[in-house]
């Protein structure tokens, strides 16, 4: 029983490794810019990165499909210049996380990416007095109806298991700023999923 | 007074963590609804690819024998040390993945010390080949953990990129 599920643990683990190894050598050969090898990086992250993007971005469909060629593209042009110092899944998911802050920050129209902490203030008092439009929407929906900074913070935070500190960083913001929109963001998560959560 | 705020305080808590728990359930991958690679393929046909970083002058001027002659070194010793694949594993060993995994490794290290130093653009499509076909092993191995010969035909792989790379720093 013991060495069956050891057995597992190490199948997963080596598993997990293949994948990071096959990816460095499909990177390599990318980043002497072999498109074929390229492809096979986007087929085996297209989910990941897309999935990030739609998560930051509040939004499936064209935009957000837009963003993840983007990121793909950054990608191509930049892994000459990779190190290899971490893996090329998790360079790729920060690239998918910049890619999509840019494009909220130079967003026009609705609350600008810097100044949503009003907007944020505005729905949250809607929100505590009970809207009965909000109390069947479902999690994925609540958090796309966020205003952009908050539902970044959050998503950082509480999906994607990013630190305070790295969130500040990306954000360019005080980690206290972060911690602040963190709080007041699963606030108004709760008041929209009707005290569910 | 205080007690009502010391539950309030509580039940915020407990919300956040249940709140936390859920939201780390939307942590999936997403594939687009469209594919997207043509569209990439298109864009990066026309998109340059940044210089690779060169390493310093001094690393340049000193070190390419030296790291040369201890990675050649470094790779050799742990491949000697490492126990021979069997021949015939039993189904579902990890072995193969492991010793799969170490090698890509020890190689991929390799392969990042040496590359600090400029390496000649006309061995790139080379690299390409071979690193390419270390991905294509790598995926066979994961696929067939059973399939011990991968090993062998993966170590001879990167011995030609390694033997390239030291190379083309050495001339």
């Amino acid at each position: 029983m013991l060495t069956a599920a050891m057995t597992d643990a190490m199948t997963d683990t080596t598993t997990a490794e293949v994948a990071a190894a096959t990816d460095a050598a499909l990177a390599r050969s990318a980043a002497a810019g072999d498109a074929g090898a390229f492809e096979s990086i986007y087929r085996r992250h297209a989910g990941r990165v897309h999935g990030v993007i739609v998560r930051l971005v509040g939004a499936h469909g064209v935009r957000a499909e837009d963003l993840t060629q983007e990121a793909f593209v950054r990608a191509w042009q930049a892994l000459p210049k990779f190190r290899f110092e971490s893996a090329v899944s998790t360079w790729l998911h920060r690239l998918a996380v910049t890619t999509a802050l840019m494009e909220l920050r130079s967003r026009r129209g609705g609350p600008r990416f810097d100044e949503d902490e009003d907007a944020l203030d505005g729905l949250g008092v809607a929100d505590s007095a009970g809207n009965g439009t909000a109390l069947s929407m479902d999690l994925e929906r609540a958090v796309a109806t966020l205003p952009p900074r908050a539902r970044a913070v959050l998503v950082l935070h509480d999906v994607e298991g990013w630190k305070h500190e790295e969130i500040a960083s990306e954000l360019g913001m005080a980690v206290g700023s972060s911690k602040a929109q963190l709080h007041r963001a699963r606030q108004l998560l709760r008041g929209r999923l009707g005290g569910e959560a | 007074m205080n007690a009502n705020n010391d539950g309030a305080q509580e039940h915020d808590a407990q919300a956040d963590e249940q709140l936390r728990w859920q939201l780390r359930g939307l942590r999936r991958d997403l594939e687009p609804q469209a594919d997207l690679w043509p569209g990439i393929a298109a864009r990066i046909a026309q998109a340059p690819q940044q210089a690779a970083a060169s390493g310093n002058a001094r690393t340049r001027r000193f070190a390419p024998w030296a790291m040369a002659a201890s990675v050649l070194l470094a790779v050799g010793v742990v491949w000697q040390l490492m126990p021979a694949a069997p021949q015939q594993a039993p189904v579902g060993n990890p072995m193969v993945r492991q010793q799969a995994v170490s090698m890509a490794l020890d190689y991929e290290r390799a392969f990042a010390r040496l590359e600090q130093a400029d390496t000649h653009p006309e061995l790139h499509g080379a690299f390409g080949e071979l690193d390419r076909s270390a991905a294509q092993i790598l995926s066979a191995i994961d696929n067939d953990p059973n399939a011990t010969f991968l090993l062998e035909q993966l170590r001879r792989t990167y011995a030609r990129r390694l033997q390239l790379t030291q190379r083309a720093v050495m001339t």
